[in-house]
């Protein structure tokens, strides 16, 4: 399979997970949106690095799951302290920045 | 002969340097009496310089002393200084003449003013006499421009002399809005000129008219502009009405501002370029027939009124109009020859109305009677002067009347003509009829017609003089000679017209027309027919004056009113100023305001209507940065 | 067709099925389980890509750890268990419409490019090689990354602190 398979079924997963964070009422499912999208920022850097016989996109792979990881705990950890202070995790009453 | 410039220089200098001490050093001028005698001192100096002036220029000798005062691109835009020939020095002669004797007058007619105020009215009179003899030695019209406000400016402040009044300030403003009406056409016209010629200088603009070099397409316009200023200042219809007006101020300033020398300036004026209006006998002709109207429309009004200052007022303006007629018939130098002798009798009978109003304690012709007997001397000149005035043979003014009345049919203006005779006819009748009321005749309790004319004429009779000393419709019991201080100026002016009267009967000057025959005793006919018609209503009371104004019925009831001309003004004015007023508040409110409005309330609307984008809510902004990167791509891929 | 290219097909089927449904269903815990799937997906994918290492990293660490932290956070929140999608979702027009225009103009913009032919011959041990690369030629990111964690475990200290 060419590199423009792989291109595109990231750019499709990534597009499925912006629109899933466009529209999900529940700031978890927002949160399961992005990890979509950063899944999908995966494939495009390790079917790069194998296209291109480098492996730095690889080891930026391994970065980024590292730093998901870590963005992931601490987002669910946020929501589940704004459960404790709101009592709501629906992102349209999390709207205290309303101008 | 060298020097001859700086005689008259001298004249107008002696009278600045008064003004100067008079302004600078305070304590003196609110001495009053003292500052009186200073500038007494530099205005008998003034006449001596101005005689000696006159009779180094007899004939054809022109002095010409300028400095330069704007210069322009390497030539001179404008000069100051003395343009001095026969005609300027005699003028010169006149205003430095009447200026002294006025001023010597004032000392005796403002006895009861407060120091600091007669200090304040002798700085102004020689502010005047500076500014018409720098207007009569004019070299150039920016001078002659600059001089004639000048004087305008005198005008206002001594009309406003006693200015706690409120007819005097009312007076004074509507003569300096007048003639400012006037002035603003003479501006105009003097620029327009100044562009068709390319000079100010009088000189050298009568050197290219002479020789033709004045190109005459719309010259005619500037000309005419030029007149407008005379039309201010000289009283003609319509800016006539200030003049009447101006009777507020004291009446020796009305001897020399508003009969001698003032007024007289748009006629000099005209005198003195009469060769380039030579070159525009359209424009002529209608200050020959705007001077005759006038001088009719005057003479009317001049017969109905009861206060003697405004009898006398409008007889100026209707003697300036006569002066104004000659011009327009072509000859100029009856004119102003008139404009001489009518200095000195007019002034003679202003300062002898100002000796009986000073005897009498009111203007009004009711208040007076009889009073030759107690003021025999007063009675004299002043009736020296009427009979000046109304033409008489062997007085001053018979011989300046006829010619302007030759020159009119000369000029083949035989309309104008004939109204100036019917005019020449009630000038006799409306003096006389002052004359015989006030000094011969019987006073008579409340008569009829004066009694109807005080209602109505309300405005003249409204200001009340210094002192009213109780006698009403009746004799005055403390009428009096006047001082010598106002005597003396009186018989000096008296003895003058008879003087010139005699001269030339005996020294006829050569006119420069021929008059025909009949025109002498006709002159003369008519002018004896109005005294005979005067001695008959007021005097013998043979004809009852009250049916006699009857049987001009409309006519009167019109002159009462001043032919409501005064009206249309005010109307107008009103009009004009209060509409573009409210034309410009509306503006201001609806256009101005409004779109200041429309503006700010669209900005509030469009803060509410873009406040909604933020939400509050980070998955909308999600959406909004989708929607950007999109249309950036978007815009990358085709556009 | 070959195997390689069989595979992919399959493994992209399961991939972007998944990923609709994380995106769409109505109860909030099968989206999660949806989610497990897309990510061992992933893993397929880069097995199919040969590296083994991250397949390994993948399964552990995403599909293991953060699925797993994801079912604690659902547990411990207000459940959000729908009858209808639109209690569950918001503007599902409007996103589609843009989520499909910036997949069209990424499509374009990928098929517009020119590939190489044939993909260069991977190094051997890809193991040893990411592991070298990361530790001499990347270190700095690494410590940053390390650093990173601990900010994290700090932060997640705090969270979890009991209310005073």
């Amino acid at each position: 399979m060419g590199l423009q398979a792989y291109l595109t079924l990231a750019a499709v997963v990534f597009c499925i997970g912006l629109f899933g964070v466009m529209t999900r009422r529940n700031t978890i499912g927002i949160l399961l949106g992005i990890e979509l999208m950063l899944n999908s920022v995966n494939i495009n850097l390790v079917a790069f690095a194998r296209y291109l016989g480098d492996v730095t996109g690889m080891v930026f792979t391994v970065f980024t799951i590292c730093i998901t990881v870590a963005e992931a705990a601490l987002g669910l950890s946020i929501v589940i302290l704004l459960f404790r202070v709101r009592r709501t995790v629906t992102a349209d009453q999390l709207d205290l920045l309303k101008g | 002969m060298a020097g001859n410039g700086t005689l008259a220089l001298a004249a107008l200098l002696l009278h600045a340097l008064a003004f100067l001490v008079l302004a600078i050093a305070a304590p003196l001028r609110r001495l009053g009496r003292p500052a009186g005698y200073v500038s007494i001192l530099c205005a008998a100096g003034s006449l001596a310089a101005a005689v000696l002036s006159w009779r180094a220029h007899a004939g054809e000798a022109i002095s010409r002393l300028v400095w330069t005062w704007l210069p322009s691109e390497g030539q001179t835009l404008a000069t100051v200084g003395v343009l001095a020939d026969a005609d300027s020095t005699l003028m010169l002669v006149l205003v430095a003449l009447v200026a002294l004797l006025v001023q010597v007058y004032s000392l005796g007619y403002l006895h009861d003013e407060q120091p600091p105020a007669l200090g304040r009215y002798y700085t102004y009179q020689s502010l005047f006499a500076f500014s018409m003899m720098g207007l009569v030695l004019a070299p150039n019209f920016v001078q002659l421009f600059i001089c004639w406000e000048l004087v305008g400016l005198c005008s206002y402040l001594l009309i406003g002399f006693w200015y706690q009044r409120p007819a005097a300030q009312r007076a004074a403003l509507k003569a300096f809005w007048i003639t400012k009406a006037g002035d603003v056409g003479f501006l105009i016209g003097i620029v327009m000129l100044w562009r068709h010629t390319g000079t100010f200088d009088l000189a050298e603009m009568r050197v290219l008219a002479e020789n033709g070099a004045i190109p005459l397409a719309g010259l005619a316009v500037m000309t005419f502009c030029i007149y407008l200023g005379a039309v201010g200042k000289s009283a003609q219809f319509p800016l006539h009405i200030w003049l009447p007006d101006a009777m507020e101020g004291p009446t020796p300033v009305s001897a020399l501002i508003h009969a001698a020398t003032m007024v007289t300036a748009g006629v000099y004026m005209l005198h003195r370029t009469s060769w380039l209006f030579a070159l525009t006998p359209d424009v002529l002709a209608i200050v020959a027939w705007v001077g005759a109207f006038t001088a009719l429309l005057a003479a009317v009004l001049a017969c109905v009124q009861n206060d003697i200052k405004r009898v006398l007022a409008y007889s100026t303006v209707s003697q300036l109009s006569y002066m104004m007629a000659a011009i327009g018939a072509g000859f100029s130098a009856a004119g102003f020859l008139h404009l001489l002798t009518h200095g000195v009798f007019k002034a003679l009978l202003f300062l002898g109305a100002g000796a009986v109003i000073h005897a009498v304690g009111s203007n009004n012709l009711s208040d007076m009677g009889r009073l030759a007997r107690r003021m025999p001397q007063t009675a004299a000149v002043f009736t020296i002067g009427a009979l000046s005035l109304a033409g008489v043979p062997f007085l001053a003014g018979f011989l300046s009347k006829e010619e302007i009345l030759g020159a009119t049919l000369a000029g083949g203006f035989v309309g104008p003509f004939v109204l100036l005779l019917i005019v020449a006819f009630l000038t006799a009748f409306y003096m006389f009829r002052v004359v015989f009321l006030a000094f011969f005749a019987e006073p008579v309790v409340a008569p009829a017609h004066a009694a109807a004319g005080v209602a109505r004429v309300a405005h003249a009779t409204a200001h009340v003089e210094t002192v009213v000393e109780g006698a009403h419709a009746h004799e005055a019991p403390h009428a009096h000679e006047p001082p010598a201080s106002m005597l003396a100026p009186l018989w000096v002016l008296a003895l003058l017209s008879v003087g010139i009267g005699l001269y030339f009967t005996v020294v006829h000057p050569e006119p420069e027309f021929t008059s025909p025959a009949w025109l002498m005793p006709i002159a003369v006919g008519s002018a004896l027919a109005g005294i005979g018609l005067a001695w008959a209503t007021y005097q013998r009371r043979a004809i009852d004056a009250a049916s006699l104004a009857a049987a001009f019925g409309p006519i009167y009831r019109g002159a009462l009113n001043r032919f409501w001309i005064d009206d249309v003004f005010e109307r107008a004015y009103l009009l004009g100023i209060l509409g573009f007023s409210r034309l410009v508040g509306w503006i201001d409110r609806y256009l101005v305001d409004g779109v200041l409005n429309v503006l700010s309330a669209w900005t509030v609307t469009a803060g509410e209507d873009l406040r909604t984008m933020q939400s509050g809510r980070a998955q909308d902004y999600v959406y909004g940065v989708a929607v950007g990167v999109l249309v950036i791509l978007l815009w990358v891929q085709f556009g | 067709m070959s195997g390689e290219v069989l595979a992919f097909w399959a493994l992209a089927i399961v991939l972007v099925g998944s990923a609709l449904a994380v995106v769409l269903t109505k109860n909030l815990f099968h989206a999660v389980l949806w989610l497990a799937l897309a990510l061992t997906g992933t893993a397929g994918v880069f097995l199919l890509l040969e590296a083994e290492f991250l397949a390994a990293v993948q399964l552990l660490l995403y599909a293991g750890g953060i699925v797993t932290i994801m079912v604690f956070a659902i547990v411990v929140t207000e459940r959000l268990v729908g009858e209808r999608i639109s209690q569950t979702s918001r503007r599902i027009g409007a996103g589609a419409v843009v989520a499909a225009g910036l997949l069209a103009l990424l499509v374009r913009t990928v098929a517009q490019q020119r590939v190489p032919p044939t993909p260069p011959e991977m190094p051997g041990e890809l193991t040893r090689t990411i592991g070298q690369t990361v530790l001499t030629q990347f270190v700095l990111p690494f410590e940053l990354l390390a650093v990173l964690m601990l900010a994290g475990l700090m932060g997640a200290i705090y969270f979890a602190r009991p209310d005073d």
